[in-house]
């Protein structure tokens, strides 16, 4: 699935026109404590959060995220923004809740892109 | 469904003390970390799936009359938090599997969301 | 041998496939007026049809803006111009055959404004107005086109030219051992901000020649490392990131309040963040276990009223080590 599928899968709103839409989507992660999406979210995912902070795109920038959905509408802080369109990271607000968007996308095929924290490495 | 099947679908261990699980049906789902969204989404009766094992999950649980909390990727909270949720009647369930992977399930099964906009 | 003919030999890489869709990035970045003729040939309204034939001749053109008192009165096109032959009329005035009020484009608008507009309609041009209203260029299909290869030319070359010199940073330099050593200031409580210097760092190593494995788990360390400072001292404090070939040693320092019980710290799930940190999505007692993960040895040593210092080193095994050419100098 590619950024612009995904928009459409969750009638999204892509925030920021900077965004790659041809970026494939290998999987899936739901969290808003951005320490357990650094310590497990494998590259190439898309990640769910109720945060809005700019440090959402910093999370997703250093762990290789492919995009972002806010979920339940939420509108970002400006520089949060302002952030995901510089460094061109997708960032996407949908009306539904961190729930249902998780079981959309689970039941379009795609995994979990989150090890066990007790994996050894980060990588 | 009730509990007890989703217990036995996801493969799910109680934490707190062993209950009649099948008499709980619950009313739908909700995922979140923080702790203030679920205060402001979370529909009475709901299954709170979270990767928070912080003590106060259990008073938002109770304060919001939920169901169950499935806690995911093996976090474990602390047995002062267990004894808290068995006095309030909150039921801990635990999952190695990610909350992606669990809300999925859960939808999958037929739960739904039940919050102002869904 | 210059970036760019190394890079025409390889086939297809992924770096090229983003240059690919960055096209569409340029269409929302590049204005109208970046792409445009400039240099226009216009016709006056009460010129001949004569006159456009010559002036589409002598400056290989098939169409040309019609200007009155510097406004932009309406559009010649070699169509109008074979409509006029057909009837034998180059008599005429061009203000007989030309489109009148033509549709225009601002030249202050993204690129992607002028696509949409060639989509939409079946016009090979549109004249560029500016914010008065008055002409100052025309677009073609042509000046699209070449407008957006010659940008991603510059971009790609940009890039390439960077991480070229970069790269090569470590052979070029001679000494018994070099290293490059990076300085940042950490604010504290500065959450906007928070991640800069990570961010920087994740890209300072990619430019150097580092595996995105590598770059991606010095990332995440070095991030935890950043946000505790925001969140934890008194006063903020400093991360040093030093980065030899074979190895990236990186320190994040402050001067207090310190660390009671560093054991405890370090237990997954412990910590003493405060409900409002927690809320924005830290302070979960997992920043130092991940970093314990990302790193190849890790030493946390902290004196309460003095300060706390963590150092974090990565190994670079030889097939890895940074600098393009380095590991097989080493080998051979």
């Amino acid at each position: 699935m590619n950024v612009k599928e995904l928009v459409t899968l969750i009638d999204g709103t892509l925030l920021n026109p900077s965004a790659n839409l041809m970026r494939e989507i290998r999987g899936g992660c739901g969290a808003d404590l951005m320490s357990d999406v650094l310590a497990s979210i494998q590259p190439e995912a898309v990640l769910l959060t109720g945060l809005c902070n700019p440090q959402v795109v910093r999370t997703a920038q250093m762990a290789d995220v492919a995009a972002i959905i806010l979920v339940r509408g939420k509108v970002p802080a400006r520089e949060t923004l302002e952030l995901a369109e510089k460094e061109h990271i997708a960032l996407i607000s949908s009306p539904f809740g961190m729930f249902a968007l998780c079981g959309k996308l689970y039941q379009a095929g795609l995994p979990s892109l989150e090890r066990s924290v007790n994996s050894p490495a980060c990588d | 469904m009730n509990l007890q099947q989703i217990i036995d679908a996801l493969e799910l261990t109680p934490l707190t003390e062993a209950k009649e699980f099948s008499a709980f049906e619950p009313s739908c789902g909700y995922a979140a970390d923080l702790l203030s969204c679920v205060m402001s989404g979370a529909a009475r009766h709901s299954i709170w799936v979270t990767l928070q094992a912080h003590g106060n999950i259990i008073a938002v649980a109770s304060l919001l009359d939920l169901s169950a909390i499935i806690i995911t990727e093996g976090a474990s909270p602390e047995d002062a938090t267990i004894t808290k949720a068995n006095e309030e009647g909150v039921i801990l369930l635990s999952t190695k599997k990610t909350t992606f992977e669990i809300a999925g399930k859960l939808w999958e099964l037929g739960i739904r969301c039940k919050s102002s906009l869904e | 041998m210059s970036p760019v003919s190394e890079s025409q030999k390889k086939p297809m890489t992924d770096q090229d496939a983003e240059n690919i869709t960055r096209t569409e990035e340029l269409a929302y970045e590049l204005k109208v007026e970046e792409v445009m003729t400039k240099d226009l040939k216009t016709l006056a309204p009460d010129a001949t049809m004569q006159d456009a034939l010559e002036a589409f001749r002598e400056e290989r053109i098939s169409g040309a803006p019609v200007v009155a008192k510097g406004k932009l009165v309406g559009l010649i096109s070699m169509e109008d111009l074979i409509r006029c032959l057909r009837l034998n009329d180059l008599a005429a005035s061009i203000s007989d055959y030309m489109t009148t009020n033509p549709q225009s484009i601002r030249s202050k608008d993204p690129v992607v404004e002028a696509l949409k507009q060639f989509a939409a309609t079946h016009y090979g041009r549109f004249p560029v107005l500016d914010e008065h209203d008055s002409l100052v260029g025309i677009i073609t299909k042509g000046d699209l086109t070449r407008g957006i290869l010659a940008a991603l030319q510059h971009d790609y070359h940009e890039e390439e030219v960077r991480r070229y010199r970069a790269s090569h940073l470590f052979e070029d330099i001679e000494s018994d051992r070099s290293s490059l050593i990076l300085r940042y200031n950490i604010k504290k409580g500065d959450f906007v901000l928070g991640g800069a210097a990570s961010s920087k760092i994740k890209r300072a190593l990619l430019r150097l020649g580092a595996t995105p494995q590598i770059a991606r788990r010095a990332g995440i360390a070095v991030y935890e490392a950043e946000m505790n400072l925001i969140i934890h001292t008194t006063n903020g404090g400093v991360i040093r990131a030093e980065i030899e070939p074979h190895q990236i040693a990186i320190n994040a320092y402050d001067d207090g309040p310190g660390i009671e019980d560093v054991d405890l710290a370090m237990r997954p799930g412990f910590s003493t963040a405060d409900d409002d940190v927690r809320e924005l999505g830290f302070g979960a007692g997992m920043g130092l276990v991940n970093i314990q993960r990302c790193v190849d040895s890790m030493r946390l040593e902290s004196i309460i009223g003095k300060g706390t210092n963590l150092k974090m080193k990565i190994f670079l095994p030889n097939q890895e080590v940074m600098g393009e050419g380095f590991g097989q100098n080493k080998e051979s």
